[in-house]
Order: structure tokens, then C-alpha cells, then sequence
């Protein structure tokens, strides 16, 4: 039964990628956020950190995209 | 209705090739559904396919969060509210410039659409009378007809799909697709008249025809999933359009990641909602936003014109052509060529000869023909025979006579010169020197000479008068200045060729060429690096239209030749190539100009954010338009970038004003226009954007 559970998530967890990009994105942040909440003292609050972290990684992967544009344009 | 031939039009408004224009009844929803169209387009994984527009996307949804909390991504020193607000503002603006992007696509694709829907009005689900292999009638629906089928059309019913007459002659209605409301005749074995088009109407007899195309592949299919963009892929221009767009915008993404720092260095610290405004005026959106649009008005340009194209590739190529190929009758000249005069030698007269031609054309249906039985019968010949007695002999490539053999085994044959020369010698018969100068009397004057004999007695030269279409050396001459070569090809001999070629001002000729040679010319000139177009209607045409960089079939052409073409005229007036370069270099004209003119934007956008955002580092000076503070310079820069993609939609829709000029010439014409115009403009609406908004 649990093995029958396990065995769905992760057919689902295959099919929808974009939850679990975004889900991956989160969990690197908490390293990300940890980092630059570190380095920055009190200039930020917690949440503001982990914000950062997410517009941080959200630049990386847009331009990561715009590489993809590059050489593959024929797919956009 | 009379086509003005003297000035190239790449939009013609008010002639016959404007009928399949946008129905009005589907315009009238247009710009609904364009603006429903719009905001469809924000789904990520439609707007993911556009990356200037979709970053402008991201970045709007960034904005917004800071709106909703100004201290999101760091505590900023100015008052919340205040900052709420011009947040507020920016989202707004970019919200606006992602939906106006989109709009202008929605609308191209919209009058895409709207065609498809007039051409699916002619495709309907009909009843069709299926040929079953032991001889008996099953009745179907069009849709279960595979390739292969043969089903029977009788009076008033509408041919269920494409396919090749076998039997039965018949006269058709294709109106629904061309707009022609004369009938054609269909009938089995000749090249062209054999292919018909599903959704059109017999409308007299019956004919038995060979289904060629599954349900959802016939002509009309291809057409509607064409002039919709179902099967749109980029052009190799846009791809390459493409590519520079997103290496600018990822060299501004990484700029303005990065300037965080050094603007915390000079003390002037930015906050995440204007390096967001500064990317978006930095990015190219204007052409990022309206390129698309470009080409799918391209696409429904062509389409207005009564031409079908098999994608955006083969319009695009159309304005790179350098050789165009064109043939003489029907092309170059009135495809009717009728005789003029008959030219008597070997001691005939005149009226000797024209009861000799009058016999001899009898059976010739062509209009040629015709008009050789025309001119006999005004000089007073008459038959002097049954005609049920005489026996007519068609035309062939082969042995380029035809005539008539008559009850006493006499023969009368009339045809290409050499041909006539050979048929009456093998009969015993001489040749005159006369007949060699009434030839060359015909040729000099550009006409067609056709010798007539009977037996081995040659009577004389008919001049078959050929008349070149009116302001066609014209429009050579405007081709020759875009750098674009014309070659006529033509049976005729030499002479006449030469005489025609020099009247209508094509720059080569190629004479006595027969369709093979067509491929040979294509391949001779692509060999040079040039692209070629052409036009054909035969199967023998087929392997040259599919060599050409753009072939263009005639719709009541062969099956064979509109498969292996890239375009499909449906009017079937060669003539069209000629438009169609027009339209091929408007859509690269209009593409570089706005491309010129988005770069070109940069500049001021540059001197209006730059100077007022660092001025506390000492580059105030630099804001050479005076503008109030970094907020209203922002903001004024922004509404510009928002409002000059709808301003610029009907130039994008309707192409840049088209001036048959060379590439040197329109370069320098672009880079005045839309290149200076692209730097000045701006700076002046900005200047009036930042007077007029109601911040300090």
C-alpha cells in the first residue's frame, strides 16, 4: 500500500516539472538565503534574504533561458 | 476590371486580387478577440515563446510584489507609500507593454484567422457517391474517402474532396476558392484540366473522380492550417532576429544585475522596481513585440493577394530573389496570340493561303487556332470538304505541328518553321527562299511565325501577332533597380524572342527552350549563389518549381506542380511573381526599419534613466533632456516604451511604404528614417511625457 503510494508521487513528481523545479529552486535558496543572510549581518531581515534568493535564482535561471534562446531559437 | 500594371502595389486595394480580402463580418470581432487574444498570451507557456516579452512579463510580476511590499528584497530609504505607488505605476506600464505586445500579435493572427474562416466556409462535410470495386454506388460522408477512392460527381454537387478526373467532362464552379465565377472544364488525361479541388461545384454532366487526398490533407486544409499559423515556424531571418534579440537582452539582464553593487558603491542606491524599469528600456520590446506580428501579416499579406504560401520561409524568400524566370505567353506577353496576317510564297495568293490555313485549323481548338479560322474566314475562304470527312491532328511537343488530314489522304499541316520545313520536304517538296524571308519579316516583329503547307507545297507564313502586357517594361525596370534579374523563356525562335525579350525589357532570354530547361536555368543560377523564383502549372513543371527557391504554381495546375511549389496562386495569373518579390522585400523592409527604429529607442531611453538615476555620482549633466527626477524619467521612458508598440501596429501590419530601390539605397533610406528618426523621436516624447505627468 505505501509502496503502491510512493510508486504515485513519483509518477507525478516526474510528469509535473515545473513544481519540481520550483521546489528544487527552494530548497537551494535555503543555501543561498543562508549564505547572504550571513554575509550581510543586519542590513536584512530573514525574509527579505530568502526574497533575494529567489530573485537571485530567478535571474540565473532567465538567463540561463536566454542561452537556450541562443542556440536553440527554432523552439521558441 | 483593368489591373494598373505600371506601378508595383504590394497591397492592392481596389482590384480583382483583393477579393479574398478579410471578410468584413469577421473583422467586425477582430479586435475583441485580439484583446481576449492578449490576455490569453500571459499564460508562461505561451509567453515563454517570445523572450524579450516574456522577460518584460517576469519583471511586471516582480514589480508587483514590491508594490504589494515595498521592503521585499531590502528596506528602502524613501517613504512607503510614495514608493508604493511608483511601483504601482511601473507595474501598471509594464503590464500594459506585455499586453499591447501580445495585442499586436493577437491582431495579425486574427486576420489569419479570419481568412481561414472565409476558407472554411467553402470546405463542408458533403454526401459523396463512392465507386466500389465491383461497379456498385455506396453512399459516404466525404470525411471516410481515403486516397485512392473513386467516387462519381454529378450536376449540382460538390466535389467531396481533391482528387483527378478519369472519366467524363465536365464543367466546374471554383468560385469558392478562387473567386472566378466562370466554370472550367474538367475532363480526364490533360495535363491540367484533370486535377480538381474539393469544396467546388460541378455544374454540368458528371465526371468519375481518383481521390488524391486523405480527409484533413486536400488543398483547402492546407490552406486554412497555413493562413492560421497552425503549422507557423520561424523563418531563417527571424530565428537569426531571434538570436541577436536575446544575446541584447542577455548582455542588459546581466548589466543590470549587476549594477546593484556599483550603485551602492557611488552611494546611490537603486531599488529592485527601477533596475526592473531600466532592463525593460534597455531590451529591444519594441521589435521583440512586434515581430512576430511582422511576419504572420507577411503570411496574410500574400494571402490577401489571392496567394497561398506554404509558410513564412517562401515569403521571406521571395524578397531575397535575385533571378526571376518567367514565361512568355501569359507572363510577358497577352496569352492570347492571334493571327494577324498571312504571308503567301510558292506563287500563292492570299486567299489560296487562308482556305489552306482554314482547313488546316479546323480541328484547332486553341485560341490560336481560333483565330487563324477567324482571319480565313474574313478574307472569304471556305472548306471545300465533309468535316465529318477530315480528320484533325493535334499539337504535340514532339512534332510542334498540328493540321488536318483530309478525306483524299492530302495533308494540311501548320506549325513551328522547321518542323514545316521538315514535313515538306519528306513530302517532295522545296523550299523557297521567300518562306525564309517572310519568317524573318514575322520575327523581326516579335510575332510568332506558323508555316502552313499541304503536302509537300508550302503556301506561306502566318504572323501570329504576340502583344506585350501593358507596363510591364516598367516594372522590369523597378526590378532591375531592387537588383533582381529577369530571364523569359520561350518556344519561339531567336528572333522573335530577342524582339519580345527587347520590348518588354526583361535583361536575358533563353529561345526555343523547352520545360526541362527551366530546371537547367534554375540550377545554372543558383550554382551563382542567387535565389531564384518561378512560376508553372504542368507536371513536367513540377522538379523546377520544387528546385526554385520560390515556385509558384498556378492553382489550375497539376496536382504534381502545387505539391512541389512553395506558393499557390489561386487566380493563376503568373504575372502575380512580380508582386510577390514587392511583398517578399516589403516584410524585410518592415522588419529591418522597426528592428533600426527599437535599437535606435535605446539611446534615449539610456539618457533619460542613466543621468537622472546616478546623478548623485556626478553624470547629472548627461540629462540632456532636463527631465524632473528619476521617478518621472523612469516613468515618462516607460510610457513611451508602452505606447510606441501599439503606434507602430498598423506599420507592422501593413508593411513599410515599398520603393522599388537598391539594397545600398534602402539601407541608407532606413537608417535616416527609422535610424535617426529612432534616436530624435523618443527624446522628444519623453521630454513631452516627463512635462506632462504630474510628479515632481
Amino acid at each position: 500500500m505505501i509502496s503502491e503510494n510512493l510508486v504515485t508521487i513519483w509518477q507525478v513528481w516526474c510528469r509535473r516539472k515545473y513544481p519540481t523545479y520550483l521546489f528544487l529552486a527552494l530548497c537551494l535558496n535555503l543555501v543561498f538565503a543562508s549564505t547572504v543572510f550571513a554575509a550581510t549581518g543586519d542590513a536584512f531581515s530573514r525574509s527579505q534574504v530568502y526574497a533575494l534568493g529567489v530573485l537571485g535564482i530567478g535571474t540565473v535561471c532567465l538567463s540561463i533561458y536566454l542561452f537556450v534562446v541562443m542556440f536553440q531559437p527554432e523552439r521558441f | 476590371m483593368k489591373i494598373n500594371l505600371s506601378n508595383i502595389k504590394p497591397v492592392p486595394r481596389n482590384n480583382r486580387y483583393a477579393r479574398r480580402d478579410t471578410p468584413t463580418a469577421a473583422l467586425e470581432g477582430l479586435y475583441q478577440r485580439a484583446i481576449r487574444d492578449a490576455f490569453r498570451k500571459l499564460d508562461p507557456r505561451i509567453a515563454v515563446g517570445n523572450p524579450v516579452m516574456f522577460l518584460v512579463w517576469v519583471g511586471t510580476i516582480v514589480t508587483f510584489l514590491v508594490t504589494l511590499d515595498p521592503n521585499l528584497f531590502g528596506t528602502v530609504q524613501a517613504d512607503p507609500n510614495q514608493q508604493r505607488l511608483l511601483n504601482g505605476a511601473i507595474t501598471i506600464i509594464l503590464f500594459l507593454t506585455v499586453i499591447f505586445a501580445n495585442f499586436a500579435e493577437a491582431v495579425a493572427e486574427g486576420r489569419g484567422k479570419a481568412q481561414a474562416d472565409s476558407l472554411r466556409s467553402s470546405r463542408s462535410d458533403t454526401i459523396a457517391y463512392k465507386l466500389l470495386p465491383d461497379g456498385a454506388i455506396s453512399q459516404v460522408n466525404s470525411t471516410e474517402l481515403r486516397k485512392g477512392d473513386r467516387v462519381i460527381v454529378k450536376i449540382g454537387e460538390l466535389i467531396p474532396a481533391d482528387g483527378e478526373v478519369v472519366i467524363g467532362v465536365a464543367s466546374v464552379d471554383e468560385s469558392a476558392i478562387t473567386g472566378e465565377s466562370a466554370p472550367v472544364l474538367k475532363q480526364p488525361g490533360t495535363d491540367i484540366a484533370s486535377s480538381v479541388t474539393g469544396g467546388t461545384k460541378v455544374v454540368s454532366d458528371e465526371l468519375t473522380i481518383l481521390i488524391t487526398a486523405d480527409p484533413g490533407q486536400g488543398f483547402i486544409d492546407r490552406m486554412i492550417a497555413l493562413v492560421e499559423g497552425a503549422k507557423r515556424s520561424k523563418t531563417p531571418n527571424e530565428i537569426a532576429l531571434t538570436v541577436f534579440l536575446a544575446v541584447l537582452t542577455q548582455v542588459f539582464l546581466i548589466v543590470v544585475a549587476t549594477l546593484s553593487p556599483l550603485a551602492n558603491y557611488v552611494n546611490t542606491p537603486v531599488t529592485i522596481a527601477i533596475l526592473v524599469s531600466l532592463l525593460v528600456a534597455l531590451i529591444p520590446t519594441t521589435i521583440g513585440g512586434l515581430l512576430s506580428a511582422i511576419g504572420i501579416a507577411g503570411m496574410n499579406r500574400v494571402a490577401q493577394f489571392n496567394v497561398i504560401a506554404t509558410s513564412g520561409r517562401a515569403v521571406e524568400a521571395c524578397g531575397d530573389v535575385n533571378t526571376l524566370i518567367l514565361d512568355k505567353t501569359g507572363t510577358i506577353t497577352l496569352g492570347n496570340r492571334l493571327a494577324d496576317e498571312f504571308i503567301p510564297v510558292n506563287g500563292h495568293s492570299v486567299e489560296e493561303m487562308a482556305a489552306v490555313a482554314l482547313a488546316g485549323s479546323l480541328f484547332d481548338e486553341t485560341p490560336e487556332g481560333k483565330s487563324i479560322v477567324q482571319l480565313a474566314e474574313k478574307l472569304g475562304a471556305k472548306i471545300d470538304f465533309s468535316r465529318t470527312q477530315a480528320t484533325g491532328v493535334e499539337f504535340s511537343a514532339r512534332t510542334r505541328m498540328s493540321g488536318t488530314d483530309l478525306p483524299n489522304s492530302i495533308e494540311i499541316r501548320k506549325g513551328a518553321i522547321d518542323a514545316i520545313r521538315g514535313f515538306v520536304r519528306s513530302r517532295g517538296g522545296t523550299i523557297p527562299s521567300k518562306f525564309d524571308d517572310a519568317y524573318e519579316q514575322v520575327s523581326k516583329l516579335g510575332g510568332t511565325p506558323l508555316g502552313v503547307c499541304k503536302d509537300g507545297d508550302l503556301y506561306g507564313v502566318i504572323y501570329l501577332k504576340d502583344i506585350v502586357k501593358p507596363g510591364l517594361k516598367e516594372r522590369f525596370d523597378q526590378l532591375r533597380r531592387m537588383g533582381v534579374k529577369t530571364i523569359m523563356l520561350t518556344g519561339d525562335n531567336r528572333i522573335t524572342a530577342s524582339v519580345i525579350a527587347q520590348e518588354a525589357g526583361v535583361d536575358d532570354f533563353i529561345a526555343e527552350a523547352t520545360p526541362e530547361d527551366k530546371i537547367d536555368v534554375i540550377k545554372r543560377e543558383q550554382s551563382q549563389g542567387k535565389l531564384v523564383a518561378m512560376t508553372g502549372d504542368g507536371t513536367n513543371d513540377a522538379p523546377a518549381l520544387a528546385q526554385a527557391n520560390v515556385g509558384v504554381a498556378m492553382n489550375s495546375g497539376t496536382q504534381a506542380a502545387k505539391e512541389a511549389a512553395n506558393m499557390v496562386d489561386l487566380d493563376s495569373d503568373p504575372t502575380k511573381l512580380i508582386d510577390l518579390v514587392a511583398i517578399g522585400k516589403q516584410l524585410l523592409i518592415t522588419r529591418g526599419a522597426l528592428t533600426t527604429f527599437s535599437i535606435a529607442n535605446d539611446i534615449a531611453k539610456y539618457f533619460a534613466i542613466i543621468p537622472t538615476i546616478f546623478a548623485a555620482a556626478g553624470i547629472g549633466t548627461l540629462n540632456v533632456m532636463g527631465l524632473k527626477s528619476p521617478q518621472s524619467a523612469i516613468l515618462a521612458a516607460l510610457i513611451y516604451n508602452a505606447l510606441i508598440i501599439p503606434a507602430l501596429i498598423p506599420l507592422a501590419l501593413n508593411g513599410v511604404k515599398f520603393r522599388p530601390l537598391t539594397a545600398d539605397q534602402l539601407l541608407q533610406r532606413n537608417i535616416l528614417i527609422y535610424g535617426l528618426g529612432g534616436v530624435i523621436a523618443p527624446f522628444i516624447a519623453i521630454k513631452i511625457i516627463d512635462v506632462l505627468l504630474p510628479i515632481a
